[in-house]
């Protein structure tokens, strides 16, 4: 086995570092991209590249739409519930 | 329906679960569906070793992350293999990368278990069609 097989087996024998930062959401773009690709595989009828990648291409823009709008009402109800709530119901904080 | 027939239609609807479950995307090429076998293979296994990079081996755990492995043991039965080399080596992950790393293989696998229902529908949607024609 040269060194090349070997630095490449060692590479999935220790964890990468990801720190707990809002940057690594992004991890979640490969995973949708991967996830719409497998769907629509099974989905459509026949695959022809230019139609595939158009479906698969909405179906991505259509997931991440819904996530960042979920993403936005859980931060708006958190926001809420931390910054208003305590105040209304004369309460100093949860 | 004669029982022979429903006997070869099981066995063959087996057959191509079975391929399906083996390599990503087999039961579809069984099925002359080319194109989507390789785009089902190559999707499924760049998101497995992807997961797997990121998380190291070790988030391929059989014995602490039980539903985790059950998800990721639908990507193929290769997959216990690692699960063994997993626990009889000294493979720590944890926090960020073990999170990211078991979501991408366990996704891996539910997207096979998609495939594999979707095979074997198709190949018995393909039986229904002979036997009609």
């Amino acid at each position: 086995m040269n060194a090349l097989s070997l630095t490449l087996l060692a590479s999935f024998t220790a964890p990468m570092q990801i720190d707990t930062t809002p940057a690594a959401m992004l991890w979640l773009l490969p995973l949708v991209v991967g996830i719409a690709v497998v769907y629509k595989a099974t989905k459509v009828s026949s695959i022809r590249p230019i139609p595939f990648a158009k479906e698969t291409g909405v179906l991505i823009g259509s997931i991440l739409v819904f996530i960042t709008a979920a993403a936005l009402i859980l931060y708006g109800v958190a926001w809420f519930v931390n910054e208003h709530l305590p105040s209304l119901l004369g309460r100093p904080g949860f | 329906m004669s029982p022979s027939w429903k006997d070869n239609h099981t066995l063959f609807l087996s057959v191509v679960g079975v391929l399906a479950w083996l390599i990503p995307g087999a039961g579809h090429f069984a099925l002359n569906e080319r194109r989507r076998a390789y785009v089902i293979f190559v999707t499924i296994i760049v998101m497995f070793f992807v997961g797997l990079y990121i998380g190291s081996v070790g988030v391929i755990d059989p014995v602490g992350a039980k539903p985790w492995y059950a998800a990721q043991m639908m990507n193929s039965p290769a997959v216990f293999f690692l699960g063994r080399i997993s626990t009889g080596g000294d493979y720590l992950v944890f926090g960020r990368s073990n999170e990211i790393g078991q979501i991408y293989t366990s996704i891996a696998g539910l997207l096979n278990l998609l495939c594999i229902v979707n095979a074997v529908y198709m190949a018995h949607l393909q039986v229904i069609e002979q036997e009609e024609a």
